[in-house]
């Protein structure tokens, strides 16, 4: 055992003779302090690379973690007597709008922006964004105020760098009220822009 | 050989004053406008005749005269005992007897059945009890399929007689009706009669508006997972996609000649008024400013178009020529004017307004004077239209619970139901007469 030792130490010593390291202080140190340095600096390299490792694994793993949960949170979507099927994404929020208003609301800003960098992750989405009012106002010009409403929240999504070609609109006016409750808390839901998928 | 019955009916006139002569009953625009009492003898079915065909008729007349508003229809189970059993047409000698009926005119007919094929004649005559005078007489034929067609026309033959100018029995009303999640176009006789669905497709169908030969119905439907226009025949046959350009293709307004249609349609994601040809080619955008732009109404002269605007803020509503030049803001009062309809005389606009949150039936003329409220704390009142005559007014209401049809004397008097569903109805737009 302590025979190996000396062996090691003196191959050890030895290669730092042959190195030739100019450092007098290096020269100068125990040998067990050169063998503890090097291995340090290999563990250092060792965790480095595996730290490098992890975060790629974690990167991937959140990826496919987040394209799980966006393809968890996909549901499909029929309306009856209207062609074709749609998804719908809890990941896609709806923004809302103040009575006969069509601007995006300060506080709605977040979620477009958070809607956008999901589509920009997704660049293959296709999305239609729906306009939507509460039954207060008459239904025509409902029908104009929605079309207006759908088509705010999808340049705001645009002005995000969401090319225009990936979204398009459709007024539902009044016909359509997420709660059809005649209460403020009803119309206020029902005043929104929601978003579905149409390809993905 | 696969012969077709036509719907035709024969028409034979015995008496018809001259205009010359011809004297209006009533004056519905009068401020002192009371209703005409009017009473209608039993009607006799001559021969083998079923009497529950000539009861029919008497029914259907008697509801139309009704309904008209203008009368105040005393029917014969409610006479004297001596005039309940009289049926049939009297002889002018013997009118005097009929004032006892508390009526100052008299209408009788007859219905007898014709032997071969099935076809009925139906008689009626209009009588003047105070001067002791006939006033007309004419005789129908036609196949027995008719004689709701026919009661009609003898209804408003009767208002043509009274009041100057014919009645509006015989148009029909398309509305909507709301089916579970879904809406379709219906349409019913002018009493709510006859009630059909012509679209069945569970889909968003809203609305409908008439072409100017009664023969079509255009409507937005969502079919396509887009809001376009469709043109679908009263049998609800042939149905044609023809305005589907991406974004709004809605409420329809055809110009009086058909030859085009004024509509609601999406342009760079903003509902703008424009123009396609009656084939749904050719748009034309006549809107040039940067709100919202809804519900076209044509004048019956062709030269303009009444719409609604938010461009000022808060909707309301303007006219402007059939280029879409001389815009001209009409309403003033309220801050929500939406659903303009121009009268078919050109004379007045209705449109819909929101007084403290309610939406009350109101009428304008087109120089923006004359504003004038029809409507008054009775629920929600919205999308008026007018009847070819100009002397009603439909609209929805739900002042009786659910959204149903009313109509009204232009006026605002005797707003009744049209028909008698519960609810769910909306949109109603009445067609041309059907003659």
């Amino acid at each position: 055992m302590s025979k190996k030792c000396l062996v090691v130490i003196l191959v050890l010593f030895l290669g730092l003779v042959a190195l030739g390291c100019p450092k007098k202080t290096v020269m100068r140190e125990e040998p067990s302090a050169s063998q503890s340095a090097a291995d340090k600096e290999r563990a250092r390299l060792e965790a480095e690379q595996a730290l490098r490792e992890k975060e790629a694994r974690d990167r991937e793993e959140a990826a496919k973690k987040a394209q799980t949960e966006f393809e968890k949170s996909l549901v499909a979507k029929k309306y009856p007597g209207i062609e074709g099927e749609v998804l719908e994404s809890r990941l896609l929020k709806d923004v809302y709008f103040d009575f006969d208003s069509y601007d995006i609301r300060s506080q709605d800003a977040e979620t477009l922006k958070q809607n956008a960098a999901l589509l920009t992750k997704y660049p293959n989405v296709k999305i239609q964004v729906e306009g939507h009012c509460d039954e207060r106002g008459t239904q025509e010009y409902n029908l104009a105020l929605g079309e207006r409403r759908a088509n705010a929240a999808k340049r705001y999504l645009a002005s995000l760098g969401i090319p225009s070609d990936r979204m398009s609109i459709i007024t539902y006016g009044e016909e359509r009220p997420f709660d059809p409750a005649q209460t403020e808390e009803a119309w206020a839901k029902n005043r929104r822009a929601h978003f579905v998928i149409l390809s993905k | 050989m696969n012969k077709k019955i036509l719907p035709l009916i024969f028409l034979i006139i015995f008496f018809i004053a001259s205009w010359s002569e011809a004297r209006v009953y009533l004056d519905i625009n009068s401020p002192t406008f009371v209703q005409i009492p009017i009473v209608l003898s039993k009607w006799k079915a001559v021969g083998k005749t079923p009497p529950n065909v000539a009861e029919r008729i008497y029914e259907t007349v008697s509801n139309d005269l009704t309904l008209s508003g203008f009368f105040k229809v005393i029917t014969y189970p409610t006479l004297p005992p001596t005039l309940q059993r009289k049926e049939g047409v009297p002889s002018t000698v013997v009118l005097q007897e009929w004032t006892a009926g508390g009526g100052e005119i008299l209408l009788a007919g007859e219905v007898s059945v014709n032997s071969d094929p099935l076809d009925i004649a139906v008689t009626f005559h209009l009588f003047d009890l105070v001067e002791e005078k006939h006033i007309v007489g004419k005789q129908y034929e036609g196949s027995v399929q008719l004689i709701r067609h026919m009661a009609h026309r003898i209804a408003d033959e009767v208002v043509l007689q009274l009041t100057g100018e014919r009645g509006v029995h015989t148009t029909k009303v398309a509305y909507v009706l709301a089916q579970g999640e879904g809406k379709e176009i219906a349409i019913a006789d002018f009493d709510g009669a006859n009630g059909r669905l012509i679209t069945q497709n569970q889909s968003i169908n809203i609305s409908p508006a008439w072409a100017p030969d009664g023969k079509k119905i255009a409507f937005t439907s969502y079919l396509k997972r887009n809001p376009d226009l469709y043109l679908i025949d009263l049998d609800g046959k042939a149905l044609q996609r023809f305005s589907y350009n991406p974004g709004l293709n809605a409420s329809p307004s055809w110009a009086p000649d058909g030859r085009e249609i004024a509509l609601m349609m999406g342009m760079d994601g903003k509902s703008e008024i424009a123009l396609i040809d009656a084939d749904g080619k050719n748009p034309k955008k006549l809107t040039q400013s940067h709100g919202n732009e809804a519900s076209p109404s044509w004048s019956p002269d062709g030269k303009r178009i009444a719409f609604v605007s938010d461009r000022s803020g808060p909707p309301q509503i303007y006219v402007m020529g059939r280029d879409g030049s001389n815009v001209r803001r009409l309403t003033f009062e309220g801050n929500y004017n939406t659903n303009p309809a121009w009268s078919p005389k050109g004379d007045r606009i209705t449109f819909c307004g929101r007084v403290g949150g309610r939406f009350e039936i109101f009428v304008i003329r087109p120089d923006g004077t004359g504003l004038q409220r029809l409507t008054s704390n009775s629920g929600q009142n919205e999308k008026p239209s007018w009847t070819p005559d100009g002397r009603y007014i439909a609209f929805s209401s739900t002042r009786t619970g659910g959204s149903k049809i009313f109509i009204m004397n232009s006026n605002g008097f005797n707003p009744r139901p049209l028909t008698t569903s519960k609810g769910g109805e909306s949109s109603p737009a009445i067609s041309r007469r059907f003659e």
